[in-house]
């Protein structure tokens, strides 16, 4: 019982600084809707309900919170390796060209193509991941413009794929590839909804991912980001596991492409990530790097996006608002950063006194 | 033992009476001082960095501040900075009382401070980084051509030898030192405080530093020198303050017939402060021999030079020396995390040599680190990760796959006991813990690993009384296990207590491994680099 009190209130206190910053953002928010001529609580309600309203909504909201999730997730293990992995797009996309190129063009029973199409997502993802990891390792290069650059290379590449080699011959010259079989698709789980069984895949890695950290692998990652010297004295290699960490890191937004693909587009279109990437950064952080955190703040964000576009029709409120409450979630997040160090540096300052 | 030590400290009360003598009558010569500190009191975290220090600094001088790491050298010319305040004492510039709040209230007393880390904005050029901070004549136009041909007549007169146009990623490390100075004698400054300066510098670059000094000096300009270096100080300084563990152990003028073992031995001597059991233990078989070790430190610089020693089973060698002689070097070649450039280890039958760092921990060397805090320790961590950070992937910690909460936290709460950690418990954050503490903790991972060989590097350094006391126990706790130690102390008590031998490194080279029988006086001698014809390496 005691053991149980104590879980909770160590919970609590992690849980705490996110709600607050979520709470401060949505009301600095609301003046804005307010200075704007807007009924701030009736826009709230609106975009809840657009999130959450009825089934089919709902079942919106999971959709996109499948992707946001496993990408935050990803970009949370190189962040607690003190890695900023910010390639989410890039690498998610690397995992839906994979994932289309398998599925379009190897002629195999749809049973073997199926999985043989989410191992190359994978290693797709695992490639590009090692490449920036080794870079990082070996040559010192900062993974932040590195994984940055990526996303562009990539995108531009998934452009040229579109445009010319996997353009769809029937397509009437649209960017765009051939759909994948119908047979190949993930089933819905809802009928009548878009909602697949990706998420169940999404829930495993998210087992996957809790577990993780308790094992000797998860612990040499979270003790090189740490500190290097540390590591190195306790016999853990720093470089194998800069590495390591960046393959994981990318794996999984390659997984998400893969989902994306069998579950909703189902070819590969221009941008096909859209701002994805960026949102599963701020999830990794609003969900303090935990599995379980980041599962609450990807539903949030995806209900942002979900019901901000219903609040855009009905209430006429722009869409652009749900970037401003995202933007200010982050400044939020990080003045409670700032605001720990302000506490220590008066701590220590105390005690040098 | 102990009449040596009595001995040694009538001594230094000798000395320092000597001394005092000889400021009175060079005080006649120059009446105001540049820098007086009077009575200098600082403490951190209740322990004294400075107690009562008194500190003079003469106009056109070079003033050698001579001490061990944490000695506290850098606390006391940060309080002179305007870095830290001091909880009391005085501080008189050219004889007026002053208070110095901050660097900027420092710098308009005309004091420079030329950082061990440069404070250069690393893509400007020479001259703009000069710039920086000083107000242009014509405002709102920079009066670049101005302050560019004064940088050259500087550099021309003090024989700074530094491009004005250059842009500082390109100078060397000497000539980034050589950026700071201008800066600093740019901005007027009489009185100069480089700490650590030839740290980062070859010896190449350290002469011509000096030769630099000596000009600046000559125009009336006053220098601190801060450092543990004796060669330097004899080199370069007119006087020398000497510092240990907070309180200063003398002053005194430096003339050529000054030695280095004078200054060595209120460096590093004390006073015996306790009595240790379980010194006598059976000696084994060799655990681990060094052949001629060769090794570069990052620089490129020839670190360790021909070394070659052995320890047995349950002996403790201890290897004294001033500090960056190539100890730190030869700890991390030990513990599998420095490359050599020639010589031979061997643990019993195996060479060391070709293992990875993992891989000398389960050969079971274990290692109490120099700096706790950043390699020791990760300080944000509780104490219970902390503890298993060697031995996370054993099975009394891990099964096949995860790291097993429950057995975590039995093996703090058995540690915290056995090692008196003082700890509210065991998922404190270590950073909260005191320094003696957080030291317990290294001991109880390093020893509870059952360790063939424990290299402990200054493993008291920075501790109160009682926690050195129960770290140096410890460490004869292993040698009774029949652990070999390899002790690594700037500390000659604390050499003296525990070795069987006493190995003295210097310039990276042994200068020869004798009995604690020896003496004081002859290990100061060696750590100064004195070699003399007999009686070394009798042990060896």
């Amino acid at each position: 019982m005691n053991i149980i009190i104590k879980r909770s209130k160590t919970m609590a206190k992690q849980i705490w600084p996110s709600v607050l910053a979520i709470f401060f953002a949505l009301l600095l928010s609301g003046f804005l809707l307010f200075a704007t001529g807007h009924n701030p609580l009736r826009a709230y309600a609106r975009l809840f309900d657009g999130a959450f309203g009825n089934l089919n909504r709902f079942a919106e909201t999971l959709v996109k919170t499948i992707p946001i999730l496993i990408i935050a997730l990803g970009t949370s293990v190189a962040f607690k390796c003190k890695l900023w992995n910010i390639g989410g797009n890039g690498q998610y996309t690397v995992g839906a060209i994979a994932a289309v190129a398998v599925a379009v063009y190897v002629p195999l029973p749809y049973f073997i193509r199926i999985p043989l199409s989410l191992v190359a997502s994978i290693v797709a993802g695992m490639i590009i991941g090692g490449g920036v990891g080794l870079l990082r390792a070996k040559m010192n290069a900062n993974e932040v413009i590195t994984t940055l650059m990526f996303n562009y290379i990539i995108m531009y590449f998934l452009s040229w794929l579109v445009n010319g080699p996997m353009m769809d011959p029937e397509g009437f010259g649209f960017p765009q590839t051939q759909l994948i079989p119908d047979q190949m698709k993930l089933q819905s789980i809802i009928p009548g909804t878009r909602l697949h069984f990706g998420l169940f895949l999404a829930l495993i890695i998210v087992v996957v991912a809790f577990i993780f950290w308790k094992t000797r692998t998860g612990f040499r990652i979270s003790l090189v980001g740490e500190s290097h010297e540390v590591a190195q004295a306790s016999g853990v290699s720093v470089q194998k596991h800069i590495v390591l960490t960046m393959m994981i890191s990318a794996a999984l937004p390659a997984i998400a492409g893969w989902i994306d693909v069998f579950g909703i587009h189902g070819r590969l279109q221009e941008n096909l990530p859209g701002e994805l990437g960026t949102i599963a950064i701020v999830v990794a952080l609003l969900g303090g790097l935990n599995p379980i955190g980041i599962v609450f703040a990807s539903l949030f964000f995806s209900a942002l996006v979900v019901g901000g576009s219903t609040m855009q029709r009905f209430e006429g409120v722009p869409y652009s608002l749900v970037g401003i409450i995202q933007g200010l979630v982050i400044v939020f997040v990080i003045c409670r950063v700032v605001y720990e160090e302000f506490k220590e540096k008066r701590r220590v300052k105390q005690l040098v006194h | 033992m102990y009449l040596l030590w009595i001995e040694l400290s009538r001594v230094g009360t000798m000395f320092n009476f000597m001394t005092e003598k000889a400021i009175k009558e060079a005080g006649k010569v120059i009446e105001k001082p540049l820098v007086q500190m009077i009575q200098i009191k600082k403490t951190f975290s209740g322990i004294p960095a400075n107690d009562c220090v008194d500190f003079t600094l003469k106009e056109g001088s070079v003033h050698g501040l001579l001490g061990e790491n944490g000695a506290g050298k850098t606390t006391l010319m940060n309080i002179l900075f305007g870095l830290y305040e001091p909880d009391s004492g005085k501080v008189l510039i050219k004889g007026e009382p002053v208070k110095i709040h901050s660097p900027l209230d420092a710098m308009n007393l005309k004091i420079g401070m030329v950082h061990q880390h440069f404070m250069l904005v690393k893509t400007l050029t020479v001259t703009e980084n000069i710039m920086l901070g000083i107000k242009s004549t014509r405002t709102p136009f920079l009066d670049t051509r101005m302050i560019r041909n004064r940088i050259i007549e500087l550099s021309g007169k003090y024989g700074l030898d530094i491009d004005p146009d250059a842009k500082i990623w390109q100078l060397s490390v000497g000539q980034q030192q050589r950026v700071e100075i201008l800066t600093a004698i740019f901005k007027g400054a009489d009185i100069l405080i480089l700490d650590e300066p030839t740290a980062v510098l070859t010896p190449g670059e350290s002469e011509d530093l000096f030769s630099i000094l000596r000009e600046l000096r000559n125009s009336g300009i006053g220098i601190i020198l801060i450092s543990h270096k004796l060669e330097e100080i004899l080199a370069i300084a007119d006087e020398v303050t000497i510092l240990r563990n907070g309180v200063k152990t003398g002053e005194t003028l430096v003339t050529p017939s000054t030695t280095k073992q004078e200054l060595t031995r209120m460096m590093v001597g004390r006073d015996v402060l306790f009595n240790f059991t379980g010194k006598d233990v059976n000696i084994g078989k060799e655990c681990l021999s060094l052949d001629h070790l060769c090794a570069i430190d990052d620089r490129g610089v020839q670190v360790l030079q021909d070394v070659s020693f052995s320890i047995k089973d349950g002996e403790i060698l201890g290897l004294a020396g001033v500090d960056g002689n190539g100890q730190k070097e030869l700890c991390q070649i030990l513990t599998g995390l420095r490359k050599t450039t020639g010589g031979t280890i061997h643990l019993y039958d195996q060479d060391l040599l070709t293992m990875t760092p993992k891989q000398c921990i389960d050969n079971k060397i274990f290692h109490i680190p120099e700096d706790r805090q950043k390699s020791g320790l990760i300080m944000d961590w509780d104490v219970q990760k902390n503890l298993i950070l060697k031995n996370y992937d054993s099975k009394s910690i891990s099964g096949r796959f995860c790291l097993s909460e429950q057995r975590i936290g039995e093996q703090a709460d058995t540690m915290i006991q056995e090692y008196n950690i003082k700890t509210p418990g065991r998922e404190e954050v270590v950073k909260k813990l005191s320094g003696g503490n957080q030291q317990k903790i290294i001991l109880a991972r390093e020893m509870e690993g059952d360790p063939e060989l424990l290299i402990a590097s200054h493993p008291t350094r920075g501790l109160d009384i009682g926690a050195m006391e129960y770290v140096r126990q410890r460490i004869l706790d292993q040698k009774a296990n029949g652990a070999a130690i390899l002790l690594v102390s700037a500390d000659l008590e604390e050499i003296f207590q525990l070795s069987d031998r006493i190995a003295v490194i210097y310039n990276g080279r042994i200068m020869g491994i004798v009995s604690p029988d020896a003496g004081i006086s002859k290990i100061g001698m060696l750590m100064a680099g004195i070699m003399e014809t007999e009686n070394v390496g009798v042990d060896a």
